[in-house]
């Protein structure tokens, strides 16, 4: 008799259970979210190792780095990029299938980072929108491990019912900064130890070693 | 301000033997004529290329100097550095045959820019390394491409970074720098550390221009867009 019909929690247990298609949609896609790996840095060599034996992103349904846009549901930004990167990580973002999430990895990816300069995208989130930011230089694999798990979490809360303004995507966005002027200048202010710079900086004669003072004698 | 820095820096280069006032004042000429011609001040043989250079070239040699104990430098007339360089490469006693490096340096504060050149004499292991001092006004010397044809990229990047112009080099375009960028060239010094669009404009720059924008046109000319038909066809 079990054997005829074998239940769902084993032998004897109900061959069939309800629940709700949100619930099971939203199971489906936390535990198999690809990622789309777009390492430039040394945070991708941590992204590497969190891929690798010993930490196992399989664990948690990041089954495999997918190197095809096509086939990927999370893009992972891992390492700072430059602005002559830029248009490449907007081609690669675009053209994910939906429903697809977006990870920014490291201080360069979220804010630049020390690489307040000319040639540097200060935070992706001016190119691309961002679902989990990951602090650290470079985060730990743990640290990567637990942005993902957080992307789960996000994915948890979301319902069909509101698909169309959760994946919502203009067709005209594509290949164009997600930010708009407003939001790129604030976004990009300077912080932390570039306070001390500004756009004259370039302008004021610095001496080549500033204070000796700080050398040890 | 200036003046109290760099007294302090004066002051504290006793205690520590660093010279700091001379790092401020950036290159600092010194005559080969005041050490003996075959040895450097730290006992280091000099190269014999140095003398030779100016037993050939003559005035075109302005002056030489050692830097970091071993290193030769030789100052050259820019007008004369394509026959010095070929000179260099071609007679066998000499036989630069490896351009290791083209690159450049901005001292700031109006010193004329100075291009460099390092070359490796592979059988005779002897390294040398040739300066040009270009006013800042007219950036433009020969191109070294038609001697060395590695000199291409190296070229392009001092061309990007410090707007220098190589005569007769066959692709003098960006190499690091988008093709459409507009801010000038970063490496020099009155380059403001943040370039000189606002960041919206960067962003709005940056995504307006295609990727294939750095292949060369002849690379895009042979390429076929793939279509369906082709992928059909390719599976039977």
């Amino acid at each position: 008799m079990g054997l005829d019909r074998p239940g769902v929690l084993g032998a004897g247990t109900p061959a069939f259970l309800t629940t709700k298609l949100d619930f099971v949609v939203n199971w489906a896609r936390r535990n198999s979210l690809w990622p789309m790996p777009f390492g430039t840095a040394c945070c991708a060599i941590e992204m590497m190792a969190s891929a690798a034996s010993n930490y196992d992103l399989a664990r948690f349904g990041m089954e495999r780095m997918s190197f095809s846009p096509r086939q990927a549901d999370v893009l992972i930004c891992a390492g700072r990029v430059p602005y002559k990167l830029a248009p490449v990580l907007r081609r690669i973002w675009d053209q994910m299938m939906q429903p697809k999430w977006c990870i920014s990895m490291g201080a360069c990816a979220s804010s630049g980072g020390v690489f307040d300069v000319y040639s540097m995208v200060q935070g992706i989130d001016t190119i691309v929108p961002v679902d989990v930011y990951i602090p650290g230089c470079p985060p730990r694999p743990e640290a990567l491990i637990y942005g993902l798990m957080m992307v789960q979490e996000k994915i948890r809360g979301e319902s069909l019912t509101r698909h169309a303004e959760l994946r919502a995507e203009e067709p005209s966005a594509a290949g164009r900064p997600r930010a708009d002027e407003q939001e790129v200048v604030d976004l990009t202010g300077p912080f932390g130890n570039s306070t001390q710079q500004n756009r004259l900086s370039g302008s004021v004669e610095t001496s080549a070693v500033g204070r000796p003072a700080d050398r040890l004698p | 301000m200036t003046a109290g820095r760099s007294s302090e820096a004066n002051g504290s280069s006793s205690a520590n033997g660093f010279d700091f006032g001379a790092v401020a004042k950036g290159p600092v000429s010194s005559s080969s004529a005041s050490r003996t011609p075959s040895e450097s001040a730290s006992g280091v043989p000099r190269n014999p290329s140095v003398s030779a250079l100016r037993g050939q070239f003559g005035d075109a040699v302005l002056r030489s100097q050692v830097n970091a104990g071993d290193q030769d430098v030789v100052y050259v007339e820019p007008e004369r550095i394509l026959d010095v360089l070929r000179w260099l490469r071609e007679t066998p006693e000499e036989h630069y045959d490896h351009l290791a490096d083209v690159t450049a340096v901005d001292y700031g504060g109006g010193h004329p820019l100075e291009v460099v050149y390092q070359l490796w004499s592979i059988p005779h292991r002897r390294a040398l390394r040739l300066k040009c001092e270009l006013p800042l006004p007219s950036l433009e010397i020969d191109s070294a491409t038609a001697i060395w044809t590695g000199a291409d990229w190296l070229e392009r990047e001092v061309y990007d970074m410090f707007g220098v112009r190589f005569r007769g080099h066959p692709n003098l375009r960006r190499i690091l720098m988008p093709d459409n960028y507009a801010e000038g060239h970063p490496l020099r010094k009155d380059f403001p550390l943040r370039g000189r669009f606002s960041r919206a404009e960067q962003t709005r720059r940056a995504l307006s221009q295609e990727p294939e924008d750095y292949y060369a046109p002849g690379e895009l000319a042979n390429r076929t867009p793939q279509t369906a038909d082709d992928t059909e066809g390719g599976a039977a």
